[in-house]
């Protein structure tokens, strides 16, 4: 007889959403959380968007500590001297909330409380070492040596996935599973965010910027998302990127960011409350590893559900859909009295007739588009010969349109038969 | 900002009687790279007189050192009792 129906690892939305679920259903669930309190260690960008905890928590959007919702969306190139940036504001956008921007540590703190208030056990402050097996089967987690029983157990450890990887269950997280996320809090005035945005109250600014100028010819990917009294900006970088360059601190990058032309004005007057890091998972498709066998399930980021393509930057949507359809895997099972890997299969069609895994298949291999040379010098550099040769007004008779975006295309080397290709495979893979 | 200034933001309970990551000295002496001194967005790893220093207090538990170290040098494992960084925003 197990202490419990089912052990939860990890509080963050994967796991929380998976204990709301499994405790809504009455089941006995203990969510195991190694920080004090839940999310003091989670970092994201962060924008959470879709309406993924309306199926456990209904009118979360009233209660969560939600920042503010996104009602202009963009995405930018940042060259040396220019920024070429699409924006995306509109009405719709509010009439019909697509993603809120939100900080971890607050968000998972009430996501756990919520748990508790569902009805399951919520311990922090425990760090699972090791999965308990028996008879080639997981039957309960270990610490220090205590073993806490269960039928079941669901992997939610984020980004990091030490205890699946210990156990085997993930293979350890190379280069092309991973990039760094840096981040920076800095603090202001609300108003001032509005003003300056251009906001509403209650409206926030979310966007994604291709850094295409940065020293020793760095890739890297570059976020900014307002919160309600402070700006979350970042950098991600791939680790193969950083490693291939050799001679870049991580930690500098951000600033080469925040003080770029046309990013150091939105952050002016600002005070900097925090200063995070992470690992975020990018692989896509090719890192996702087995995500069920006998008395377990991987969810979430553990399972690489995160990835960019290009225009947002995705991943607690997954986390939160993951969780619940793992939880209702160990309802169908718990039914069945049988948690044997055969019983978890549901685990990966639930996943195949969702998003999650639609979203995977979708853009496998977007990886190679957002962090090539292409994306991140020669498109922007190209953009910007093409808007100096449209805006530029020198008292000379102006180009055709078309001449100047051919001329703007040959200037920047973009001609050749292999940047054709490269603009089909992105086009293709986005 | 200096880094130094960043980190100094942060809260931290510091487990003084363990290590959550620890390094392998001699691999890190004959290391032909040091890319854990460029990816580790804390700096805990850093090259004094061309010796690797590592110090496991500024750590913010992202990970990056274990995938950045090509070597294995590098043993990575959760801080314990609720030990280490704790994010007011995260």
């Amino acid at each position: 007889m197990s202490e419990f129906d089912a052990i939860v690892v990890g509080a963050g939305p994967a796991g929380a959403s998976a204990a709301i679920r499994l405790a809504s259903s009455k089941k006995n669930v203990l969510l195991v959380e190694k920080s004090d309190p839940p999310g003091s260690k989670n970092v994201s960008g962060g924008v959470l968007w879709g309406n993924g905890l309306s199926a456990i928590i209904p009118d979360w959007e009233k209660s969560a500590p939600v920042e503010r919702f996104v009602d202009t969306k963009s995405v930018a190139f940042l060259t040396q001297d220019s920024k070429i940036g699409i924006d995306f504001s509109s009405k719709k956008l509010e009439q019909k909330k697509t993603g809120y921007t939100v900080l971890r540590a607050r968000l998972d703190q009430w996501l756990a409380r919520k748990a508790k208030e569902a009805g399951a056990m919520v311990i922090n402050g425990v760090t699972v070492e090791k999965l308990h097996v028996e008879d080639g089967r997981v039957t309960g987690i270990e610490q220090d040596g205590d073993v806490i029983t269960s039928d079941a157990v669901i992997l939610c450890e984020g980004a990091n996935p030490r205890v699946a990887i210990n156990s085997g269950l993930r293979k350890p997280l190379s280069d092309h599973d991973v990039a760094i996320g840096v981040k920076e809090v800095i603090k202001l005035p609300e108003n001032t965010i509005n003003e300056r945005f251009h906001l509403k109250s209650g409206a926030g600014f979310a966007c994604e910027y291709v850094l295409g100028y940065l020293k020793g010819g760095l890739e890297a990917g570059g976020f900014l998302y307002t919160n309600k009294d402070s700006i979350s900006v970042g950098i991600v970088v791939s680790m193969s990127h950083l490693r291939k360059n050799n001679a870049t601190y991580s930690y500098n990058m951000i600033e080469e960011f925040t003080a770029h032309p046309y990013i150091a004005p939105l952050l002016q007057g600002g005070e900097m409350q925090e200063y995070s890091a992470h690992l975020v998972q990018e692989g896509g498709l090719r890192s996702i590893p087995k995500l069920f066998g006998n008395g377990y399930m991987i969810a979430g980021d553990s399972a690489g559900f995160s990835f960019s393509n290009g225009l947002v930057l995705q991943g607690m949507n997954y986390a939160i859909d993951s969780g619940i359809a793992a939880a209702d895997t160990f309802a169908a099972a718990y039914d069945r009295k049988n948690y044997t890997e055969n019983s978890f299969k549901s685990y990966q069609d639930r996943l195949e007739a969702s998003y999650v895994m639609r979203d995977m298949r979708t853009f496998k291999g977007i990886g190679d588009v957002t962090w090539s040379p292409f994306v991140h010098k020669k498109v922007p550099a190209m953009l910007e010969t093409l808007m100096m040769g449209l805006f530029m007004e020198e008292g000379r008779p102006k180009k055709h349109m078309t001449r100047m975006l051919l001329d703007a295309l040959s200037q920047n080397d973009m001609l050749r038969v292999s940047s054709l290709m490269d603009t089909y495979r992105m086009m293709r893979r986005m | 900002m200096k880094i130094e200034d960043r980190l100094s933001l942060l809260n931290y309970k510091t487990d003084k009687s363990y290590a959550h990551i620890t390094i392998k000295p001699d691999i890190c002496e004959t290391c032909p790279d040091h890319f854990c001194t460029f990816a580790c967005p804390a700096k805990c790893y850093t090259l004094i007189d061309g010796r690797l220093n590592f110090k496991y207090e500024d750590c913010v538990e992202c990970g990056t050192c274990v995938v950045a170290c090509a070597h294995d040098s590098v043993t990575w494992t959760n801080t314990k009792g609720a030990h280490g960084i704790k994010y007011k925003f995260g």
